[in-house]
């Protein structure tokens, strides 16, 4: 039968793939379910010869932490903030880049260009945008050196100027931040990805649209986003998966203290969690915590993949 | 399909997670490479010197640091030296990067057996490689009295010569002690403290004097506030040091190697805490984190809001010093002096900056060649004053100010182009006064909890002051004891 | 006579149509350009950020409050950065590296794309869903297992250690994966009845149908041997292998642990310039694609 003879020519074709996995990828994955199941492993004490009996005491160790709920709710709020924004504002400019002809490759250059900013400035310059320079706030001898480019710009226009990610902020402030940051990061990557998907859409459908008369707006709703779905898909899920592993971005504009200065680990991760402890080389404590996260990333991927399975079009 | 998935996925982790279960028993005993096979007891014990001590085998040493272009000419010099004495001894020493990665670095390399020989270490560092017992203790070979011979035909001793000891600064020595069992683990290479700079311009217009004690400091900041309201006449770069420093001024408990560890909950540290709450208030001093840019920046300001006065560390001099104007003279002058103390009889000073320590191996014509190599490192004289001038560190020998280029080094010291050297000359006025803190996995988050603790207690106001105050103090415990 | 009446009249209404339609067109297309521009200024601000920062001295970058051009303008800091790091030996270690792991992968990325988009085989769904699992757990844990396992194989500083262990990428395989369902079965299914072998039709339709695809996945893998820092910096840290960002990182640090920001950014200019330029000649490449796209399918 084909079928019987497409089951091994499958598996051939995956070989490469499968044998590099399974050396690079499973294999540390099952080092790490070994170390999260014995309690309080630490990998360098273990090279000095002390051993560690089986247990739970891991993973109750991570969730008793009393910030970890806190970590967990920065972790899904930044999620369900950033992914929405970022796709829809990637998708309407793939859109708007597809859509022009004037200028187009100069602004589509221009739209990679973060790809090739160097991660450190990007996270400086952030910070330098919203942070105020200063001391004494909301004392007599309050004194501002400078209160940031957000701040000059809301205050043009009449505002009221923010604290933003300074000692004293609020945590919607620093969330504000963060949402805006963390868009502005994932949108060169986004729409790169859906920009390819646009242009491979096949012409014939627009033309036809054309011919009908069709709205745009119909158009957009009709024929871009059905046919540009797997793509859409794909960002969207991969998002997910990137957001929920947030930990690099913060460092980028609160530095390692996760937080504002009065409050350090206010902004804190799950993959923040995973750090700290690996920085005493708690790998035990480490590796339970990633598998709770991966826990978490599954059930999301599933209902996600079960989602798209019902909206992308093929 | 979408149970079927996801069964699938929970019962491949079942099985892996036995698989991985069943595996560990043997995986965790199996002795690596690098880690004696001998049991921990005598791991942890000192390392023996072999008879003959080194015997002139040609062996490669590595050594993991953190320098830059100029100080890795200075040290390849010197290693063309240390190899006019001992060729077959071959240095091969690599830039890491910063401290934390040397660290990541070997604390990874530990694990399979792969560390160097030689590392850059800061306290922590040690603590964490010996969770692993893979540092060398050196109590045996500082006592080694065997006789090495060097390729010129000149005989050493393997150890340390009384002189040898003398030589070093007793504070930055005493560091390699720190570890809880009083034993040495490590060498010091070159130190950095923290230093007072002032605005020499503004102290001599208006006529102040540098302040010596926390007390006259609070009376010159009101002074200067009254001059120039607009100023924050004090900035401290680093939170927590100023913490950290206070408890060892105040001589209060903060962290300890031993027993119980986290121990700065207590009302003396409390009490500080809330006099510099105050100074906060009426806008005296402020910090790194809650000025939102460095402190150093505030003092070389000379427009809108600036500072007078600046506490930072001693090799970052340069960067106290302001602009020059348009005839190359730099703005105003600055003054360089020790920190303030609380008592004249408990002079208390930090100390920073990178050690050496070396790793086991099994050939132990490896550790003895590093140790002779570290030990050239840090007592050759000539070596200590040249780093010293390029890096702007202090040497860790007492020696080093006879040197004539170092002395003349010092002897040019002024505020303006060498001010590198006064803030070394003024290092070396405080020799006795540097402490360190104790050491252990988890005395980095010791520091950076206090570091949070003073911002958040620096910047706290209303009725319940005291409550804010507790309730701080008592999370940063609390995460301390969590991390551990 | 009816029918070219009948025609006249709508020959009319449709030239008032398009009229209309123009001047929406004309509104439209302003707010499309506003919207692309400002969104351009937006994103261009960090990238003048690293080329103002590397231009200024380091006091100057030191201030308080950041100054948005340069005072003095130091191109000096470009030939410290060509002086301090071994720019030359990095950048033919990363190219080698960079090209070497990207050829590799794509090949793989697209048997194995090709496999979950096209061949039908027991426990696909399963697969693919454990594959997507494995993106899931932060690499970072991976790092000391890694470690050890390319220990053991004896590849510590070699460029085998740089280019094999990350050649495969679900990411990508999920990406492509997306891309080959697009194209209609009715052609694999048409291939199958000419008598074409599963390669040929692999190579001579699907790869040139996801070209816009490939490339990306192309861009993405050089900007990951541009950007890898970590993994280079643990298991090939001679000179002999160094990568850029490692070369860059350690040659500015000076004495205090302090980075000269300055010196770093220029040499991250200097860098990035390569891939920008890439990009530029790669884009003509996604037109072609495109085009070539173009086919009816």
């Amino acid at each position: 039968m084909v079928d019987s003879k497409q089951q091994w020519k499958a598996w051939i074709y995956l070989a490469p793939a499968i044998l590099l996995l399974l050396v690079f990828t499973v294999w540390p994955i099952i080092n790490t379910v070994r170390m999260a199941f014995l309690e309080g492993y630490r990998g360098l004490e273990a090279v000095g010869g002390q051993s560690y009996s089986f247990g739970f005491g891991n993973f109750e160790k991570v969730i008793h932490y009393h910030k970890f709920l806190n970590c967990l709710k920065t972790t899904v709020l930044l999620c369900v903030l950033t992914v929405p924004i970022s796709t829809f504002l990637a998708l309407i400019i793939a859109v708007a880049l597809n859509n022009i002809k004037f200028l187009q490759k100069g602004l589509q250059t221009i739209f990679f260009l973060p790809y090739v900013t160097n991660s450190i400035a990007i996270g400086m310059v952030f910070a330098a945008m919203f942070n105020i320079v200063g001391s004494f706030y909301g004392t007599e001898n309050e004194i501002i050196a400078t209160a940031g480019i957000i701040n000059n710009v809301i205050e043009f226009f009449g505002g009221e100027p923010v604290n933003w990610i300074n000692y004293g902020s609020t945590y919607t402030a620093n969330i504000i931040v963060m949402t805006v940051y963390i868009v502005w990061n994932a949108l060169p990557f986004k729409i790169l990805i859906l920009l390819g998907g646009l242009q491979s859409i096949n012409k014939q459908y627009y033309d036809a649209a054309k011919i009908d008369g069709t709205p745009r707006r119909r158009v957009f709703t009709r024929i871009t986003v059905p046919l540009l779905s797997p793509m859409l898909a794909y960002v969207i899920i991969t998002g997910f998966i990137s957001g929920f592993k947030e930990y690099s971005s913060i460092v980028g504009i609160f530095g390692e203290g996760m937080g504002p200065a009065d409050d350090p680990g206010r902004l804190n991760t799950i993959v923040g969690f995973i750090y700290d402890a690996l920085s005493t080389n708690s790998q035990g404590r480490a590796s339970a915590a990633a598998l709770i996260l991966f826990g978490i990333i599954l059930v999301v991927t599933l209902i996600n993949t079960q989602v798209s399975k019902k909206r992308v079009h093929y | 399909m979408k149970k079927k998935i996801l069964s699938l996925v929970l019962a491949l982790l079942i099985v892996l997670s036995t698989v991985a279960l069943t595996a560990c028993g043997g995986e965790t005993a199996a002795p690596q490479e690098g880690s004696t096979d001998a049991p921990a007891e005598a791991a942890a014990a000192n390392f023996v010197v072999p008879e003959g001590g080194y015997d002139g085998s040609d062996v490669t040493i590595t050594f993991y640091h953190t320098m830059g272009e100029n100080l890795s000419t200075v040290l390849d010099e010197y290693i063309v030296e240390f190899n006019k004495l001992y060729p077959n001894i071959h240095i091969d020493h690599k830039n890491m990067g910063g401290y934390d990665d040397v660290r990541e670095q070997i604390s990874t390399e530990i694990t399979v057996g792969n560390q160097p020989n030689i590392a850059y270490c800061y306290p922590d560092h040690v603590a964490l490689y010996n969770l692993a017992k893979a540092v060398v203790q050196l109590d045996n070979l500082i006592d080694s009295q065997v006789e090495v011979t060097r390729a010129d035909g000149s005989t050493e001793i393997l150890g340390l010569t009384d002189e040898q000891k003398a030589d070093f600064i007793e504070g930055y020595y005493n560091e390699g002690k720190q570890f809880g069992d009083g034993l040495m683990y490590t060498l010091p290479m070159s130190k950095s403290t923290e230093v007072l700079y002032y605005n020499k311009t503004f102290f001599d217009e208006n006529g102040l004097t540098v302040p010596t004690t926390w007390d006259e400091m609070e009376a010159l900041c009101a002074k200067i506030k009254e001059i120039d309201p607009e100023s924050c006449p004090l900035g401290y770069d680093s939170e927590a040091n100023l913490f950290i420093t206070m408890c060892e001024q105040y001589n209060s408990p903060y962290t300890s190697a031993t027993g119980d560890h986290y121990l700065f909950n207590n009302d003396q540290n409390k009490a500080f805490v809330k006099m510099f709450n105050n100074w906060y208030q009426q806008g005296y001093l402020t910090t790194q984190k809650i000025y939102g840019g460095y402190t150093s920046g505030l003092f070389t300001s000379v427009d809108g809001m600036r500072s007078y006065m600046s506490i930072g560390s001693s090799a970052g001099a340069v960067h106290q010093r302001p602009a020059t104007d348009a005839d190359g003279n730099y703005l105003f002058d600055v003054g360089v002096a020790t920190i303030p103390q609380v008592s004249e009889d408990n002079r208390k000073v930090i100390s920073q900056g990178p050690s050496l320590c070396i790793f086991k191996d099994s050939n132990e014509q490896e550790v003895i060649a590093s140790w002779l190599f570290a030990k050239f490192l840090t007592t050759n004289v000539d070596f200590q004053a040249e780093f010293g001038m390029a890096s702007g560190y202090v040497p860790v020998l007492k020696s080093v100010s006879a040197n004539p280029a170092y002395s003349e080094f010092i002897a040019n010291a002024d505020g303006g182009k060498y001010i590198a050297a006064l803030s070394a000359k003024v290092c070396l006025e405080q020799v006795d006064d540097y402490y360190t803190s104790p050491a252990f996995n988890g005395s980095s988050a010791a520091r950076d909890q206090v570091g949070g603790l003073m911002v958040k207690t620096l910047t706290a106001k209303g009725d319940d002051l005291d409550a804010q105050i507790d309730k701080a103090f008592q999370e940063a415990i609390d995460e301390c004891e969590y991390a551990n | 006579m009816s029918e070219n009446r009948n025609g006249i009249m709508q020959e009319k209404d449709m030239r008032q149509v398009a009229i209309k339609q123009n001047i929406g067109k004309g509104v439209v297309k302003f707010f499309l350009y506003l919207f692309l521009i400002t969104m351009a200024l937006i994103v261009l601000f960090p990238f003048y950020w690293m080329i103002i920062s590397s231009l200024k001295s380091l006091e100057e970058y030191r201030l308080s409050v950041p100054t948005f051009w340069p005072r003095t303008i130091m191109l000096s800091n470009y030939a410290e950065a060509f002086k301090a790091a071994n720019l030359g030996r990095l950048f033919l270690n990363t190219l080698y590296v960079g090209v070497v792991s990207t050829l590799l992968s794509l090949v793989i990325t697209v048997l194995s794309a090709f496999a979950f988009a096209r061949l039908e085989f027991k426990g696909r769904e399963t697969m693919f869903g454990l594959l997507l699992a494995t993106m899931m757990i932060p690499g970072e844990l991976f790092t000391i297992t890694n470690y050890s396992t390319i220990t053991q194989l004896g590849w510590m500083n070699t460029f085998t250690v740089l280019i094999v262990p990350f050649l495969v990428s679900v990411f990508y395989i999920f990406l492509l994966r997306q891309n080959f369902m697009q194209i209609p079965n009715e052609l694999y299914l048409a291939a199958k009845v000419d008598g074409t072998s599963d390669l040929k039709y692999l190579w001579k339709v699907m790869v040139p149908l996801s070209m816009p695809t490939l490339i990306s996945i192309t861009i993405l893998k050089m900007m990951g041997a541009w950007n890898s820092y970590i993994w280079p910096r643990l298991v090939a840290n001679d000179a002999a292998h160094q990568m850029i960002t490692n070369g860059l990182r350690n040659a500015f640090t000076d004495t205090t642990g302090d980075v000269n920001y300055p010196v770093q950014m220029a040499a991250v200019a200097i860098v990035s310039a390569p891939l920008f330029l890439v990009f530029v000649f790669l884009r003509k490449y996604i037109m072609a694609g495109v085009s070539r796209s173009g086919i009816k399918g």
